[in-house]
Protein backbone atom coordinates (compact mmCIF):
# COMPACT_ATOMS: atom_id res chain seq x y z
CA UNK A 1 0.00 0.00 0.00
CA UNK A 2 0.88 3.69 -0.68
CA UNK A 3 2.55 5.24 2.48
CA UNK A 4 1.18 9.09 2.52
CA UNK A 5 3.90 9.34 5.35
CA UNK A 6 6.74 9.96 3.23
CA UNK A 7 5.48 13.70 2.35
CA UNK A 8 5.27 16.52 4.75
CA UNK A 9 7.09 18.57 7.07
CA UNK A 10 7.85 17.56 10.61
CA UNK A 11 5.93 19.42 13.13
CA UNK A 12 7.78 20.06 16.63
CA UNK A 13 5.20 20.68 20.21
CA UNK A 14 5.67 24.38 20.39
CA UNK A 15 4.26 24.83 16.19
CA UNK A 16 0.84 22.24 17.61
CA UNK A 17 0.69 24.24 20.91
CA UNK A 18 0.68 27.63 19.11
CA UNK A 19 -1.23 26.53 16.64
CA UNK A 20 -3.68 25.78 19.25
CA UNK A 21 -3.67 28.71 20.89
CA UNK A 22 -4.10 30.70 17.32
CA UNK A 23 -7.13 28.55 16.62
CA UNK A 24 -8.15 29.73 20.27
CA UNK A 25 -8.37 32.66 18.94
CA UNK A 26 -10.16 32.53 15.76
CA UNK A 27 -13.04 30.73 17.58
CA UNK A 28 -13.41 32.75 20.77
CA UNK A 29 -13.64 36.26 17.35
CA UNK A 30 -16.07 33.83 15.89
CA UNK A 31 -18.27 33.14 18.78
CA UNK A 32 -18.10 36.55 20.08
CA UNK A 33 -18.71 37.67 16.28
CA UNK A 34 -21.31 35.56 15.41
CA UNK A 35 -23.72 35.26 18.24
CA UNK A 36 -26.84 33.54 16.71
CA UNK A 37 -25.05 30.71 15.06
CA UNK A 38 -23.08 27.83 16.33
CA UNK A 39 -19.33 28.05 15.40
CA UNK A 40 -18.00 24.53 14.33
CA UNK A 41 -14.43 23.84 14.26
CA UNK A 42 -13.06 20.86 11.36
CA UNK A 43 -9.99 19.54 11.92
CA UNK A 44 -8.13 16.03 11.61
CA UNK A 45 -6.45 14.12 14.35
CA UNK A 46 -3.50 12.32 12.77
CA UNK A 47 -1.20 11.71 15.68
CA UNK A 48 3.07 11.83 15.13
CA UNK A 49 4.99 14.92 13.38
CA UNK A 50 3.42 14.84 10.19
CA UNK A 51 -0.07 16.06 10.15
CA UNK A 52 -0.40 17.61 6.51
CA UNK A 53 0.40 16.63 3.19
CA UNK A 54 -1.43 16.62 -0.37
CA UNK A 55 -3.07 13.43 0.64
CA UNK A 56 -4.50 14.19 4.10
CA UNK A 57 -5.82 17.71 2.55
CA UNK A 58 -7.59 16.32 -0.39
CA UNK A 59 -9.14 13.59 2.18
CA UNK A 60 -9.86 16.70 4.58
CA UNK A 61 -12.13 18.30 1.82
CA UNK A 62 -13.57 15.69 0.45
CA UNK A 63 -14.58 14.47 3.97
CA UNK A 64 -16.09 18.31 4.86
CA UNK A 65 -17.62 18.03 1.10
CA UNK A 66 -19.58 14.92 3.15
CA UNK A 67 -19.91 16.55 6.06
CA UNK A 68 -22.16 19.45 4.05
CA UNK A 69 -23.84 16.98 1.95
CA UNK A 70 -25.13 15.31 5.36
CA UNK A 71 -25.88 19.16 6.14
CA UNK A 72 -27.51 20.29 2.99
CA UNK A 73 -30.07 17.27 3.28
CA UNK A 74 -30.63 18.16 6.88
CA UNK A 75 -31.47 21.49 5.83
CA UNK A 76 -29.05 22.85 8.11
CA UNK A 77 -28.03 26.01 6.83
CA UNK A 78 -24.40 27.05 7.05
CA UNK A 79 -21.49 28.45 5.61
CA UNK A 80 -17.54 28.28 5.59
CA UNK A 81 -15.80 31.61 7.74
CA UNK A 82 -12.46 31.05 6.95
CA UNK A 83 -9.80 27.49 6.60
CA UNK A 84 -6.47 26.84 6.50
CA UNK A 85 -5.83 24.09 4.71
CA UNK A 86 -2.03 24.57 3.56
CA UNK A 87 -0.43 24.51 7.65
CA UNK A 88 2.01 22.38 8.54
CA UNK A 89 -0.35 21.59 11.92
CA UNK A 90 -2.84 20.21 9.38
CA UNK A 91 -5.76 21.75 7.09
CA UNK A 92 -8.54 23.46 9.69
CA UNK A 93 -12.13 25.19 8.45
CA UNK A 94 -14.40 26.86 10.23
CA UNK A 95 -18.33 26.99 9.85
CA UNK A 96 -20.82 28.92 11.11
CA UNK A 97 -24.26 26.90 11.37
CA UNK A 98 -27.80 27.95 12.09
CA UNK A 99 -28.73 25.13 14.50
CA UNK A 100 -28.35 24.86 18.34
CA UNK A 101 -25.24 23.51 19.70
CA UNK A 102 -26.65 20.55 20.71
CA UNK A 103 -28.25 19.22 17.51
CA UNK A 104 -25.04 20.32 15.98
CA UNK A 105 -23.03 18.35 18.04
CA UNK A 106 -25.06 15.57 17.10
CA UNK A 107 -24.68 15.48 13.83
CA UNK A 108 -21.13 15.86 13.70
CA UNK A 109 -20.17 13.06 16.28
CA UNK A 110 -22.96 11.16 13.98
CA UNK A 111 -20.38 12.38 11.50
CA UNK A 112 -17.50 11.21 13.49
CA UNK A 113 -18.52 7.81 13.40
CA UNK A 114 -20.37 7.51 10.25
CA UNK A 115 -17.21 5.40 8.64
CA UNK A 116 -13.76 4.63 9.87
CA UNK A 117 -11.99 7.23 8.09
CA UNK A 118 -14.23 9.57 9.45
CA UNK A 119 -13.15 9.09 12.64
CA UNK A 120 -9.92 11.20 11.82
CA UNK A 121 -11.90 14.20 11.69
CA UNK A 122 -12.25 16.33 15.13
CA UNK A 123 -15.22 18.38 14.75
CA UNK A 124 -15.81 20.89 17.36
CA UNK A 125 -18.91 22.93 18.06
CA UNK A 126 -17.86 25.49 20.24
CA UNK A 127 -20.11 27.09 23.10
CA UNK A 128 -19.31 29.93 25.06
CA UNK A 129 -19.21 29.18 28.88
CA UNK A 130 -18.64 32.72 30.57
CA UNK A 131 -16.02 34.10 29.67
CA UNK A 132 -14.53 31.30 28.04
CA UNK A 133 -15.47 29.67 24.96
CA UNK A 134 -15.20 25.82 24.99
CA UNK A 135 -15.75 22.45 22.44
CA UNK A 136 -18.87 20.88 23.94
CA UNK A 137 -18.05 17.42 24.70
CA UNK A 138 -20.00 14.13 23.36
CA UNK A 139 -20.53 13.60 27.45
CA UNK A 140 -22.44 16.83 27.20
CA UNK A 141 -24.89 14.94 24.88
CA UNK A 142 -24.91 11.71 26.72
CA UNK A 143 -23.01 10.02 23.69
CA UNK A 144 -20.03 7.84 23.93
CA UNK A 145 -16.55 8.78 24.16
CA UNK A 146 -14.00 8.09 21.44
CA UNK A 147 -12.73 5.42 20.82
CA UNK A 148 -9.01 4.88 19.52
CA UNK A 149 -8.71 3.73 16.38
CA UNK A 150 -6.07 1.19 17.30
CA UNK A 151 -7.73 -0.82 19.67
CA UNK A 152 -10.97 0.56 20.33
CA UNK A 153 -10.00 1.66 24.03
CA UNK A 154 -11.33 5.20 25.25
CA UNK A 155 -9.59 7.78 23.09
CA UNK A 156 -8.03 9.64 25.46
CA UNK A 157 -6.26 6.58 27.46
CA UNK A 158 -4.29 5.59 24.72
CA UNK A 159 -3.31 8.90 23.70
CA UNK A 160 -2.21 9.62 27.37
CA UNK A 161 -0.11 6.58 27.69
CA UNK A 162 1.26 6.57 24.23
CA UNK A 163 0.27 3.17 24.17
CA UNK A 164 0.68 2.95 20.68
CA UNK A 165 3.88 3.67 18.65
CA UNK A 166 3.70 6.51 15.81
CA UNK A 167 4.88 4.32 13.40
CA UNK A 168 2.05 1.50 14.16
CA UNK A 169 -0.37 4.71 14.50
CA UNK A 170 0.73 6.22 11.02
CA UNK A 171 0.04 2.59 9.70
CA UNK A 172 -3.71 2.47 10.81
CA UNK A 173 -3.93 6.20 9.84
CA UNK A 174 -2.46 5.82 6.10
CA UNK A 175 -4.67 2.64 5.65
CA UNK A 176 -7.95 4.79 6.35
CA UNK A 177 -6.84 7.63 4.25
CA UNK A 178 -5.75 5.78 1.66
CA UNK A 179 -9.02 3.60 1.75
CA UNK A 180 -10.88 6.74 1.94
CA UNK A 181 -9.31 8.63 -1.19
CA UNK A 182 -9.95 5.45 -3.16
CA UNK A 183 -13.43 5.68 -2.81
CA UNK A 184 -12.70 9.41 -3.31
CA UNK A 185 -11.39 9.42 -6.32
CA UNK A 186 -14.40 6.48 -7.67
CA UNK A 187 -16.88 9.08 -7.55
CA UNK A 188 -14.84 11.94 -9.08
CA UNK A 189 -14.45 9.34 -11.83
CA UNK A 190 -18.56 8.82 -11.78
CA UNK A 191 -19.20 12.58 -12.17
CA UNK A 192 -16.53 13.02 -14.65
CA UNK A 193 -17.86 10.08 -17.19
CA UNK A 194 -21.47 11.78 -17.11
CA UNK A 195 -20.20 14.97 -17.81
CA UNK A 196 -18.37 13.49 -20.99
CA UNK A 197 -21.04 11.13 -21.87
CA UNK A 198 -23.58 14.76 -21.61
CA UNK A 199 -20.99 16.17 -23.83
CA UNK A 200 -20.71 13.49 -26.42
CA UNK A 201 -24.72 13.73 -26.27
CA UNK A 202 -24.69 17.52 -26.93
CA UNK A 203 -21.54 17.94 -29.02
CA UNK A 204 -22.58 15.29 -31.89
CA UNK A 205 -25.90 17.41 -31.99
CA UNK A 206 -23.81 20.66 -32.43
CA UNK A 207 -21.76 19.20 -35.31
CA UNK A 208 -22.52 20.50 -38.93
CA UNK A 209 -23.16 19.85 -41.53
CA UNK A 210 -24.14 16.14 -41.07
CA UNK A 211 -26.81 14.54 -44.02
CA UNK A 212 -29.34 12.75 -42.33
CA UNK A 213 -29.29 14.22 -38.81
CA UNK A 214 -30.16 17.19 -36.37
CA UNK A 215 -27.89 20.01 -36.61
CA UNK A 216 -27.75 23.56 -35.70
CA UNK A 217 -28.05 24.87 -39.15
CA UNK A 218 -30.95 22.32 -40.49
CA UNK A 219 -32.62 19.52 -39.65
CA UNK A 220 -35.01 18.58 -42.15
CA UNK A 221 -34.84 15.06 -42.61
CA UNK A 222 -36.23 15.06 -39.00
CA UNK A 223 -39.25 17.42 -39.47
CA UNK A 224 -40.22 17.06 -35.96
CA UNK A 225 -37.02 17.72 -33.76
CA UNK A 226 -34.47 20.41 -33.66
CA UNK A 227 -31.32 20.58 -31.99
CA UNK A 228 -33.07 22.01 -28.95
CA UNK A 229 -35.11 19.09 -28.40
CA UNK A 230 -31.98 16.79 -28.47
CA UNK A 231 -30.51 19.28 -25.26
CA UNK A 232 -33.43 18.88 -24.29
CA UNK A 233 -33.33 15.05 -24.22
CA UNK A 234 -28.86 15.28 -23.07
CA UNK A 235 -30.33 17.01 -20.16
CA UNK A 236 -32.83 14.93 -18.81
CA UNK A 237 -30.64 11.82 -19.00
CA UNK A 238 -28.37 12.78 -16.57
CA UNK A 239 -29.87 10.98 -13.61
CA UNK A 240 -29.70 7.77 -15.74
CA UNK A 241 -26.27 8.25 -16.90
CA UNK A 242 -25.19 8.63 -12.82
CA UNK A 243 -26.69 5.31 -12.30
CA UNK A 244 -24.86 3.77 -15.36
CA UNK A 245 -21.73 5.13 -13.98
CA UNK A 246 -22.28 3.90 -10.54
CA UNK A 247 -23.44 0.15 -11.12
CA UNK A 248 -20.29 -0.12 -12.84
CA UNK A 249 -17.76 1.71 -10.47
CA UNK A 250 -19.66 -0.05 -7.32
CA UNK A 251 -19.82 -3.41 -8.98
CA UNK A 252 -18.59 -5.98 -6.57
CA UNK A 253 -18.60 -8.93 -9.04
CA UNK A 254 -17.28 -9.42 -12.43
CA UNK A 255 -21.00 -11.01 -13.01
CA UNK A 256 -20.95 -8.20 -16.42
CA UNK A 257 -24.25 -9.74 -17.67
CA UNK A 258 -25.87 -9.20 -14.83
CA UNK A 259 -24.97 -5.36 -14.36
CA UNK A 260 -26.19 -5.47 -18.14
CA UNK A 261 -29.76 -6.53 -16.54
CA UNK A 262 -29.56 -3.76 -14.16
CA UNK A 263 -28.63 -0.96 -16.28
CA UNK A 264 -31.27 -2.40 -18.52
CA UNK A 265 -34.42 -1.41 -16.38
CA UNK A 266 -32.72 2.01 -15.15
CA UNK A 267 -32.57 2.15 -19.20
CA UNK A 268 -36.41 2.05 -19.54
CA UNK A 269 -37.32 4.84 -17.10
CA UNK A 270 -34.39 7.10 -19.10
CA UNK A 271 -36.54 6.58 -22.10
CA UNK A 272 -39.79 7.62 -20.44
CA UNK A 273 -37.84 10.54 -19.27
CA UNK A 274 -36.22 11.09 -22.64
CA UNK A 275 -39.74 11.19 -24.04
CA UNK A 276 -41.01 13.06 -21.55
CA UNK A 277 -38.61 15.84 -22.14
CA UNK A 278 -39.05 15.81 -25.67
CA UNK A 279 -42.94 15.75 -25.41
CA UNK A 280 -42.48 12.16 -27.24
CA UNK A 281 -40.14 12.33 -29.99
CA UNK A 282 -37.10 9.64 -29.97
CA UNK A 283 -34.28 11.64 -30.03
CA UNK A 284 -32.09 9.19 -27.96
CA UNK A 285 -33.43 5.87 -27.38
CA UNK A 286 -30.35 3.78 -29.35
CA UNK A 287 -27.70 6.61 -27.46
CA UNK A 288 -29.93 5.47 -23.83
CA UNK A 289 -28.91 2.07 -24.76
CA UNK A 290 -24.95 2.23 -26.58
CA UNK A 291 -24.11 5.42 -24.38
CA UNK A 292 -24.94 3.92 -20.75
CA UNK A 293 -23.62 0.32 -21.70
CA UNK A 294 -20.18 2.41 -22.92
CA UNK A 295 -20.50 4.42 -19.91
CA UNK A 296 -20.85 1.21 -17.03
CA UNK A 297 -18.06 -0.31 -19.11
CA UNK A 298 -15.70 2.81 -18.46
CA UNK A 299 -16.64 2.92 -15.16
CA UNK A 300 -16.87 -0.79 -14.35
CA UNK A 301 -13.21 -1.09 -16.03
CA UNK A 302 -11.92 1.84 -13.72
CA UNK A 303 -13.29 0.05 -10.84
CA UNK A 304 -11.10 -3.00 -11.70
CA UNK A 305 -7.86 -1.50 -12.74
CA UNK A 306 -7.72 1.80 -11.46
CA UNK A 307 -7.07 3.75 -14.80
CA UNK A 308 -8.39 4.03 -18.47
CA UNK A 309 -7.77 1.40 -20.92
CA UNK A 310 -9.99 1.11 -24.16
CA UNK A 311 -9.01 -2.25 -24.77
CA UNK A 312 -10.76 -4.01 -21.48
CA UNK A 313 -13.68 -1.03 -21.36
CA UNK A 314 -14.20 -3.30 -24.87
CA UNK A 315 -13.94 -6.50 -23.36
CA UNK A 316 -16.14 -5.48 -20.64
CA UNK A 317 -18.94 -4.63 -23.39
CA UNK A 318 -18.07 -7.62 -24.82
CA UNK A 319 -18.70 -9.74 -21.34
CA UNK A 320 -21.66 -7.81 -20.37
CA UNK A 321 -23.52 -7.99 -23.88
CA UNK A 322 -22.83 -11.29 -24.74
CA UNK A 323 -26.33 -12.78 -25.10
CA UNK A 324 -27.72 -9.53 -26.23
CA UNK A 325 -28.45 -10.86 -29.46
CA UNK A 326 -29.82 -14.57 -28.66
CA UNK A 327 -32.30 -13.12 -25.68
CA UNK A 328 -33.45 -10.05 -27.97
CA UNK A 329 -33.76 -11.01 -31.37
CA UNK A 330 -33.41 -14.74 -32.00
CA UNK A 331 -36.55 -15.69 -29.72
CA UNK A 332 -38.62 -13.11 -29.96
CA UNK A 333 -41.73 -13.90 -32.01
CA UNK A 334 -42.61 -10.66 -34.08
CA UNK A 335 -44.07 -7.86 -31.57
CA UNK A 336 -46.54 -5.62 -33.02
CA UNK A 337 -44.78 -2.23 -31.42
CA UNK A 338 -40.97 -3.91 -32.72
CA UNK A 339 -37.98 -1.60 -33.49
CA UNK A 340 -36.41 -0.92 -36.62
CA UNK A 341 -33.71 -3.18 -35.45
CA UNK A 342 -35.92 -6.17 -34.43
CA UNK A 343 -37.84 -5.90 -37.62
CA UNK A 344 -34.92 -6.04 -39.81
CA UNK A 345 -33.24 -9.29 -37.92
CA UNK A 346 -36.47 -11.02 -38.57
CA UNK A 347 -36.63 -9.60 -42.50
CA UNK A 348 -32.88 -9.18 -43.31
CA UNK A 349 -30.77 -11.50 -40.78
CA UNK A 350 -29.31 -8.21 -39.82
CA UNK A 351 -28.05 -8.04 -36.28
CA UNK A 352 -27.94 -4.14 -36.36
CA UNK A 353 -27.03 -2.52 -33.15
CA UNK A 354 -27.64 -5.25 -31.21
CA UNK A 355 -24.94 -7.31 -33.53
CA UNK A 356 -22.21 -4.40 -33.20
CA UNK A 357 -23.18 -3.83 -29.15
CA UNK A 358 -22.46 -7.40 -28.65
CA UNK A 359 -19.14 -7.57 -30.48
CA UNK A 360 -17.96 -4.55 -28.59
CA UNK A 361 -18.58 -2.03 -31.08
CA UNK A 362 -16.12 -2.74 -33.49
CA UNK A 363 -17.00 -0.44 -36.00
CA UNK A 364 -16.60 2.06 -33.17
CA UNK A 365 -13.09 0.48 -32.27
CA UNK A 366 -11.72 0.27 -35.87
CA UNK A 367 -13.29 3.07 -37.64
CA UNK A 368 -14.27 5.95 -35.41
CA UNK A 369 -11.84 6.30 -32.74
CA UNK A 370 -8.72 6.09 -34.83
CA UNK A 371 -10.56 8.70 -36.93
CA UNK A 372 -11.27 10.99 -34.45
CA UNK A 373 -7.74 10.58 -32.43
CA UNK A 374 -6.04 11.27 -35.65
CA UNK A 375 -8.04 14.39 -36.62
CA UNK A 376 -6.58 17.59 -36.06
CA UNK A 377 -8.81 20.65 -35.81
CA UNK A 378 -12.27 21.67 -33.93
CA UNK A 379 -14.40 19.58 -32.67
CA UNK A 380 -16.63 19.59 -35.32
CA UNK A 381 -14.00 18.89 -38.09
CA UNK A 382 -13.45 15.94 -35.90
CA UNK A 383 -16.98 15.26 -35.39
CA UNK A 384 -17.83 15.29 -38.51
CA UNK A 385 -15.13 13.78 -40.34
CA UNK A 386 -15.47 10.38 -37.42
CA UNK A 387 -19.19 10.69 -39.43
CA UNK A 388 -18.03 10.27 -42.74
CA UNK A 389 -15.73 7.20 -41.12
CA UNK A 390 -18.33 5.65 -39.40
CA UNK A 391 -21.23 5.92 -42.03
CA UNK A 392 -18.94 4.29 -44.08
CA UNK A 393 -18.95 1.02 -42.27
CA UNK A 394 -22.52 0.58 -40.65
CA UNK A 395 -25.69 -0.92 -41.46
CA UNK A 396 -27.81 1.77 -40.23
CA UNK A 397 -31.10 0.35 -38.87
CA UNK A 398 -32.51 3.69 -39.63
CA UNK A 399 -31.53 4.36 -43.28
CA UNK A 400 -32.52 0.92 -43.99
CA UNK A 401 -35.64 1.45 -42.38
CA UNK A 402 -37.02 5.04 -44.22
CA UNK A 403 -35.09 3.35 -47.72
CA UNK A 404 -37.49 0.35 -46.58
CA UNK A 405 -34.41 -1.81 -47.94
CA UNK A 406 -31.12 -2.46 -47.39
CA UNK A 407 -29.98 -1.54 -50.67
CA UNK A 408 -29.56 1.88 -49.78
CA UNK A 409 -26.72 0.76 -47.91
CA UNK A 410 -24.73 0.81 -51.09
CA UNK A 411 -25.74 4.29 -52.12
CA UNK A 412 -24.50 5.78 -49.01
CA UNK A 413 -21.09 3.92 -49.11
CA UNK A 414 -20.91 5.39 -52.15
CA UNK A 415 -21.95 9.04 -51.15
CA UNK A 416 -19.33 9.02 -48.26
CA UNK A 417 -16.81 7.69 -50.27
CA UNK A 418 -17.07 10.98 -52.28
CA UNK A 419 -17.06 12.75 -49.64
CA UNK A 420 -13.92 11.20 -47.93
CA UNK A 421 -12.02 11.19 -51.34
CA UNK A 422 -12.68 15.34 -51.42
CA UNK A 423 -11.39 15.96 -48.24
CA UNK A 424 -14.69 15.45 -46.00
CA UNK A 425 -15.41 18.84 -44.04
CA UNK A 426 -11.71 19.99 -44.03
CA UNK A 427 -12.01 21.04 -47.77
CA UNK A 428 -14.45 23.24 -49.69
CA UNK A 429 -15.23 20.68 -52.19
CA UNK A 430 -15.98 18.22 -49.45
CA UNK A 431 -17.89 20.55 -47.69
CA UNK A 432 -19.84 21.37 -50.43
CA UNK A 433 -20.45 17.63 -51.27
CA UNK A 434 -21.34 17.16 -47.78
CA UNK A 435 -24.06 19.91 -48.09
CA UNK A 436 -25.47 18.28 -51.16
CA UNK A 437 -25.46 15.40 -49.54
CA UNK A 438 -27.36 17.04 -46.38
CA UNK A 439 -30.17 18.72 -48.85
CA UNK A 440 -30.23 14.83 -50.79
CA UNK A 441 -31.28 13.26 -47.71
CA UNK A 442 -33.81 15.52 -46.32
CA UNK A 443 -34.98 15.53 -49.79
CA UNK A 444 -35.88 11.42 -50.12
CA UNK A 445 -36.27 11.57 -45.97
CA UNK A 446 -33.31 9.52 -45.61
CA UNK A 447 -31.58 9.16 -42.05
CA UNK A 448 -27.97 7.93 -40.42
CA UNK A 449 -29.88 8.16 -36.42
CA UNK A 450 -27.85 4.61 -35.95
CA UNK A 451 -24.53 6.03 -37.38
CA UNK A 452 -25.12 8.91 -34.80
CA UNK A 453 -24.91 6.37 -31.98
CA UNK A 454 -21.46 5.73 -32.98
CA UNK A 455 -20.94 9.17 -33.18
CA UNK A 456 -21.85 9.93 -29.27
CA UNK A 457 -19.87 6.61 -28.50
CA UNK A 458 -16.70 7.63 -30.12
CA UNK A 459 -16.75 11.23 -28.85
CA UNK A 460 -17.25 9.57 -25.40
CA UNK A 461 -14.45 7.24 -25.65
CA UNK A 462 -12.49 10.54 -27.46
CA UNK A 463 -12.80 12.57 -24.02
CA UNK A 464 -12.26 9.63 -21.94
CA UNK A 465 -8.96 9.09 -23.55
CA UNK A 466 -8.06 12.73 -23.87
CA UNK A 467 -9.13 13.75 -20.27
CA UNK A 468 -8.62 11.16 -18.07
CA UNK A 469 -6.40 8.30 -19.41
CA UNK A 470 -3.68 10.17 -16.82
CA UNK A 471 -5.89 9.64 -14.09
CA UNK A 472 -6.64 12.11 -11.35
CA UNK A 473 -2.77 11.70 -10.61
CA UNK A 474 -2.04 15.28 -11.23
CA UNK A 475 -4.54 17.60 -9.81
CA UNK B 1 9.84 34.11 42.99
CA UNK B 2 6.39 35.43 43.70
CA UNK B 3 2.96 35.38 41.24
CA UNK B 4 2.64 38.85 39.91
CA UNK B 5 -0.47 38.43 38.22
CA UNK B 6 -2.92 35.86 37.47
CA UNK B 7 -1.59 34.09 34.46
CA UNK B 8 -3.47 31.67 31.71
CA UNK B 9 -1.77 29.34 29.34
CA UNK B 10 -3.82 26.31 27.04
CA UNK B 11 -6.89 25.91 25.30
CA UNK B 12 -9.98 23.73 26.43
CA UNK B 13 -9.57 21.30 23.31
CA UNK B 14 -8.31 17.55 23.14
CA UNK B 15 -5.18 16.72 23.81
CA UNK B 16 -4.51 20.01 25.58
CA UNK B 17 -4.35 21.51 29.25
CA UNK B 18 -5.25 24.77 30.57
CA UNK B 19 -3.06 26.43 33.62
CA UNK B 20 -4.56 29.20 35.68
CA UNK B 21 -1.64 30.48 37.72
CA UNK B 22 -2.78 32.75 40.65
CA UNK B 23 -1.18 33.96 44.06
CA UNK B 24 -1.23 32.01 46.50
CA UNK B 25 0.48 31.90 50.12
CA UNK B 26 0.46 28.20 51.28
CA UNK B 27 2.92 26.42 48.80
CA UNK B 28 1.63 25.00 45.55
CA UNK B 29 -2.09 23.87 45.60
CA UNK B 30 -3.51 22.53 42.35
CA UNK B 31 -7.22 22.18 41.25
CA UNK B 32 -6.87 19.51 38.87
CA UNK B 33 -10.14 18.62 36.48
CA UNK B 34 -9.03 15.74 34.26
CA UNK B 35 -10.38 13.27 32.04
CA UNK B 36 -7.97 10.93 32.75
CA UNK B 37 -7.52 11.95 36.23
CA UNK B 38 -7.80 8.24 37.70
CA UNK B 39 -5.14 6.83 35.75
CA UNK B 40 -2.91 10.46 35.52
CA UNK B 41 -3.69 13.13 38.05
CA UNK B 42 -0.61 12.38 39.89
CA UNK B 43 1.47 12.44 37.16
CA UNK B 44 0.04 15.73 35.87
CA UNK B 45 0.42 17.03 39.42
CA UNK B 46 4.20 16.32 39.56
CA UNK B 47 5.10 18.22 36.43
CA UNK B 48 3.03 21.17 36.90
CA UNK B 49 4.84 21.20 40.56
CA UNK B 50 8.03 20.39 39.18
CA UNK B 51 7.74 23.18 35.97
CA UNK B 52 6.62 25.96 38.86
CA UNK B 53 9.65 24.54 40.95
CA UNK B 54 11.88 25.16 38.32
CA UNK B 55 10.95 28.88 38.25
CA UNK B 56 11.39 29.45 41.62
CA UNK B 57 7.88 29.24 42.52
CA UNK B 58 6.59 28.23 45.54
CA UNK B 59 3.78 29.56 46.55
CA UNK B 60 0.67 29.29 43.76
CA UNK B 61 -2.75 28.47 43.30
CA UNK B 62 -2.92 26.75 40.10
CA UNK B 63 -6.19 25.84 38.60
CA UNK B 64 -5.37 22.85 35.57
CA UNK B 65 -8.46 21.96 33.49
CA UNK B 66 -6.89 18.44 31.68
CA UNK B 67 -7.98 17.44 27.98
CA UNK B 68 -5.55 14.23 27.96
CA UNK B 69 -2.87 16.40 27.40
CA UNK B 70 0.79 14.53 27.16
CA UNK B 71 3.60 15.15 29.63
CA UNK B 72 5.33 17.65 27.57
CA UNK B 73 2.23 19.25 26.85
CA UNK B 74 1.54 19.71 30.56
CA UNK B 75 4.85 20.99 31.16
CA UNK B 76 4.52 23.90 28.33
CA UNK B 77 1.31 24.85 29.45
CA UNK B 78 2.49 25.50 32.65
CA UNK B 79 5.92 27.88 31.47
CA UNK B 80 3.76 29.63 29.64
CA UNK B 81 1.75 30.65 32.06
CA UNK B 82 4.78 30.59 34.68
CA UNK B 83 6.65 33.06 32.26
CA UNK B 84 3.27 35.57 31.91
CA UNK B 85 2.30 35.48 35.78
CA UNK B 86 6.13 35.88 36.80
CA UNK B 87 5.83 38.81 34.12
CA UNK B 88 9.16 37.40 32.59
CA UNK B 89 8.25 37.77 28.99
CA UNK B 90 4.89 37.76 26.67
CA UNK B 91 6.02 33.92 25.41
CA UNK B 92 7.07 30.94 26.51
CA UNK B 93 10.79 30.20 26.30
CA UNK B 94 11.55 27.04 23.85
CA UNK B 95 14.64 26.91 24.57
CA UNK B 96 14.42 25.78 28.26
CA UNK B 97 12.83 22.22 27.17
Amino acid sequence: MKNIFISGKEQDIPAVLANKDHRAAVQRRLVADYPEMTVVAAKLNIPGPIKNNSAIKEFFVAGLYQLEQQWLQAGTAFYQKGQWLEAGTGPERFYLVKAAATTVKKATTAFEEATASNRLFDLDVLVKEGEQVRPLSRADSSQPARRCFVCGRPAKECGRSRRHSVAKLQAAVNELIVGALATAHQSVVSDRLVQFAQRALLYEVMAWPKPGLVDPVEHGAHPDMDAFTFINSSVALHRYLYQAAEVGMHASTADYPLLFNELREFGKVAEQDMFVATKGVNTHKGAVFSLGVLVMATAASWHKRGRIDLADIQSVVKAALVDLVKGDLKQQPAAPNETAGEQQYRKYGLTGIRGEAQAGYPTVFRYGLPTMLKTAGTWNTRIVQTLLALARHTEDSTLIKRAGDPAILKWKDQQVDQCLAAGGVTTAAGRALLNDLEQEFTRRHLSLGGTADLVILTVFLTIVKEELADGLANE
Amino acid sequence: MDIKKTALAGTLESSDIQITLSKGDNGINIDLDSSVEELYGDQIRKVITDTLAAYGVDNANVKAVDKGALDCVVKARTMAAAQRALETTDQPDWEVF
